[in-house]
């Protein structure tokens, strides 16, 4: 039976048509997963079903009456809920009081309200105290929390924004299972996400929307077919490189490097990891969250300081205190959450673009406007990064052209290693392969390249090599020549009890 | 005309590109707003004695060290910070420059660097309370503002020190007759310029143009946008910080002798609650606590509004009562047509 039924949907932006006749029907326990580049209009569509906006034509019907959704609330009396990408949650709050916001009693009842949401956190499995704070929860866990809380207003219609793009691949399997079991219950379930191998899994229906309109929708998961339905035009090839090429003589060389863990912060403590990377080499680094792949690359970059251990760059003894130090030997390091760690959102291309590499603009002390604006202009037009001109706010771009004016920044210091952590991560697939051919291009031109993903087959097709690290130990190491396979990692990583025994 | 107007340019920044810069960099349009409109009421109700070099000279002269306060405060909001103890430091510093005027009878040009030296200390433990214990800058200047309007107090035994130092003879020592050209009504540099008058719109000019021209001044935008952001693209963030409070205290001590040579006296309690009107100066010109956004122009016309506002309304014989009232509403009014989304939001067209 039909739940929801959106109808003809149009909303514009202040010079843009966001979204143009727009319908989208689903029925009760149905998953149907929307499809499109950023940009595309899916979130525009959902969030004016969560209420976020105010205005929109068309018409949206919920359970066979028109419901005139308008506001948030009014979204969340008609059943409609949604997880946002960037999670709602406080995190100073209990889980509890996360649960109940917005809702509690005038005099509070701590006993029941506790009592109601042990019980949604046991219905997901979530082995957790209803009075733990938020900030003391994994990424994991706090997407469940909002699944717990939608579930705790008699959801109807759940939407999710991208969940599993911080999830690691058994943490998927469990989000996975969650949503099997809500759809047995009734409950229906738009499901956006950019990793087309998901859908195959999760979703019995794929509507793809291009610019604003819809393209069309499958009920098989044909990757190719929607990429081109995403895309307007087949993609030739998505990983485009083909095969190492020669590798040059050794740029980096890591020994038996340690860092002792943070507690409170959750950061993984590294051991004993040695590694190389050669100049125009890709090396990927491979492991599920909270393996270490981001304190490996952030310790290369100068921010965390090694309890143990050497490095050497270049041939020469490296040893960054701070990544100022690293940036002048010629590393760079594409930080893996771009809004928080690599990007000035209120500010323009240009500003970002020269930040690092201001120190080479510099004249009789002062910064040359002129020659630097020329030089991020010659950057960002290589790169292709949509925009009326290096004035234009960062914060307002997409986000894959916000990955390339971070791309763009480090390319102007001109480094000769680049680490990168998460590179593709929520970006569209066009600007995808435009990272990739760029990685390409980049390990051709004599650069070594250092990538973490969690995504394997982005690791698979780019890498000369692939270091695969679990709980702060490289457990494994593949070459290109093996053609290691998905599953061989993924063991490698998960090797948990072998390191915990030793 | 003809078609020769412009040189050819390298890159494309055509005329209107550049306007839309060089206003971008001038401030927030609704200050000048508020600054063409307050003249216009000055002019409309008292013209003669409003609109004459004396008065005006005068109006921004007995504003000039609150309007130097606010260029330190405003390098430390860009940063994302706040300072509360700039009119503490300025009363320190104008108890020193009247001490070293009537006990050492030191020259004037060694006064003002030794005021100087005084407040970059204070200011170097705020910046250092706030990079290296990561004590919130509002608690850290708090405390400064207590801690030093104490010191003040105390050295000054609670008695206010006079720089009009009369020599045996009965007439003012050289260098108290020197002293007054930094401020006493009446004495000016050459027999022309008003030295606080000159010396506030000097500071800003230095300071507006090392935030815009610099890469120290890129580094404070950095550090207030997104300080995770600067620190890894190369930035040393706590060397920021740290300088921004130092110059911040800086200025005060630079203000200190102004304050001192207008008032002929440096009082215990000289300064205080100035810090409130150069913040308010900082947020009418349109820098945002946040961090990371406003200029030195527009803390320079926020300074202005504040300034002829005072006058205007003195003029009018306004009590200082309203006078304070009003002050209050500006603020609150300057800030919200900085948000045009509020507007949007008045009307109903709301945008996440």
């Amino acid at each position: 039976m039909t739940v929801l039924t959106m109808r003809a949907i149009g909303k514009s932006f202040p010079g843009v048509r966001a979204l143009d006749g727009v319908s989208l029907t689903v029925a009760e326990g149905e998953v149907v997963a929307l499809l499109g580049e950023n940009g595309a209009g899916k979130s525009t569509l959902m969030n004016i079903l969560a209420g976020v906006f105010k205005d929109y034509e068309g018409e949206i019907e919920i359970g066979g009456q028109v419901a005139h959704i308008h506001s948030p609330k009014d979204a969340r009396r008609h059943g409609v809920a949604m997880i946002h990408q960037e999670l709602n949650l406080v995190p100073e709050l209990s889980i509890t009081d996360n649960i109940f916001l917005g809702r509690e009693r005038t005099i509070l009842d701590r006993k029941s309200t506790e009592a109601r949401s042990a019980e949604l956190l046991r219905g997901l499995g979530l082995d957790l105290s209803p009075r733990r704070l938020i900030k003391q929860c994994k990424i994991a866990e706090r997407q469940l929390i909002e699944v717990a809380k939608a579930l705790s207003q008699n959801v109807r219609v759940l939407v999710m924004d991208e969940p599993t793009s911080a999830l690691a691949d058994a943490e998927v399997r469990r989000l996975y299972a969650v949503i099997r079991d809500l759809t047995a219950r009734g409950v229906a379930v738009i499901y956006i996400s950019h990793r087309l191998e998901e859908l195959e899994e999760i979703a019995d229906r794929v509507v793809v929307l291009r610019d604003g309109t819809y393209v069309g929708e499958r009920s098989e998961v044909d990757r190719d077919e929607l990429i081109q339905m995403m895309v307007g035009r087949p993609l030739g090839e998505m990983f485009p490189r083909a095969d190492g090429g020669g590798a040059g003589k050794e740029l980096l060389k890591v020994e038996g490097l340690s860092v002792p863990g943070e507690p409170g912060t959750g950061r993984t403590p590294l051991r004993e990891v040695s590694l190389s990377v050669r100049a125009g080499e890709i090396v990927g680094v491979a492991g599920l969250m909270g393996a270490g792949r981001s304190e490996l690359l952030e310790t290369i970059f100068g921010v965390h300081r090694p309890a143990a251990g050497s490095m050497s760059l270049g041939g020469r003894t490296y040893r960054p205190r701070s990544p100022k130090g690293a940036i002048r030997r010629g590393v760079a390091l594409v930080a893996e959450d771009r809004k928080a760690q690599s990007l000035v959102l209120g500010n323009t291309i240009a500003f970002n673009a020269g930040l690092p590499s201001l120190r080479r603009f510099l004249r009789f002390g002062m910064v040359d406007a002129r020659s630097e604006q020329a030089a991020v202009e010659r950057q960002v037009n290589e790169l292709r990064v949509k925009a009326s001109g290096t004035r234009f706010t960062v914060g307002n771009l997409s986000g894959g052209n916000q990955q390339k004016v971070v791309l763009a920044k480090w390319l102007l210091t001109s480094p000769s290693l680049i680490l990168m952590d998460e590179p593709t991560r929520g970006i569209d697939v066009g600007a995808k392969a435009e990272i990739h051919a760029l990685m390409s291009s980049l390990a051709a031109g004599g650069k070594g390249v250092l990538v973490a993903s969690s995504e394997l087959p982005e690791l698979l097709a780019m890498c000369d090599r692939i270091l695969v690290l679990c709980e702060g130990r490289i457990t494994a190491e593949f070459s290109r020549e093996e053609h290691p396979t998905q599953e061989a990692i993924l063991e490698a990583a998960m090797a948990r009890q072998k390191v915990t025994t030793l | 005309m003809t078609t020769k107007t412009a040189p050819p340019t390298p890159a494309k920044p055509p005329g209107e590109n550049r306007l839309r810069r060089t206003f971008s960099a001038l401030g927030a349009a609704q200050a000048y707003i508020g600054l063409v409109l307050i003249l216009a009421v000055g002019i409309a109700t008292k013209g003669d004695i409003f609109l004459n070099e004396t008065n005006l000279t005068n109006a921004v002269g007995a504003f000039a060290s609150r309007g130097i306060l606010a260029v330190g405060v405003t390098l430390v909001i860009l940063t994302g910070g706040i300072d509360l103890s700039v009119g503490s430091l300025l009363g320190i510093a104008s108890m020193t420059a009247a001490m070293m005027l009537s006990k050492h009878s030191l020259e004037p040009w060694q006064i003002v660097p030794i005021c100087m030296v005084v407040g970059a200390f204070f200011g170097f433990l705020n910046g250092a309370g706030t990079a290296w214990l990561r004590i919130q800058s509002f608690v850290m200047t708090l405390a400064m503002l207590s801690v030093v309007r104490g010191l003040d107090r105390q050295v000054s035994d609670n008695v206010s020190v006079g720089t009009q130092i009369a020599g045996p003879d009965g007439k003012l020592t050289p260098q108290a007759e020197a002293f007054q050209l930094f401020g006493t009504p009446g004495h000016n540099l050459f027999d022309r310029i008003y030295y606080p008058v000159l010396a506030f719109i000097v500071v800003c000019v230095v300071f507006h143009l090392i935030l815009t021209k610099t890469r120290f001044g890129r580094h404070v935008y950095a550090v207030g946008g997104n300080p995770t952001a600067a620190r890894l693209s190369g930035v040393n963030v706590t060397a920021i910080t740290i300088a921004v409070f130092t110059l911040s205290g800086m200025l005060a001590g630079f203000a200190g002798p102004i304050d001192a040579a207008y008032s002929a006296s440096a009082d215990p309690q000289a300064g205080q609650s100035y810090e409130l009107d150069a913040i308010a100066a900082a947020v009418i010109g349109g820098a945002s606590l946040a961090g990371g956004k406003g200029t030195i122009a527009g803390t320079f016309v926020g300074a202005l509004i504040l300034t002829l506002l005072d006058n205007v309304l003195g003029l009018n014989a306004v009590s200082d009562n309203w006078q304070l009232v009003i002050k209050g509403l500006i603020v609150v009014v300057a800030v919200v047509l900085q948000r045009p989304d509020l507007f949007k939001f008045f009307r109903g067209g709301s945008r996440s």
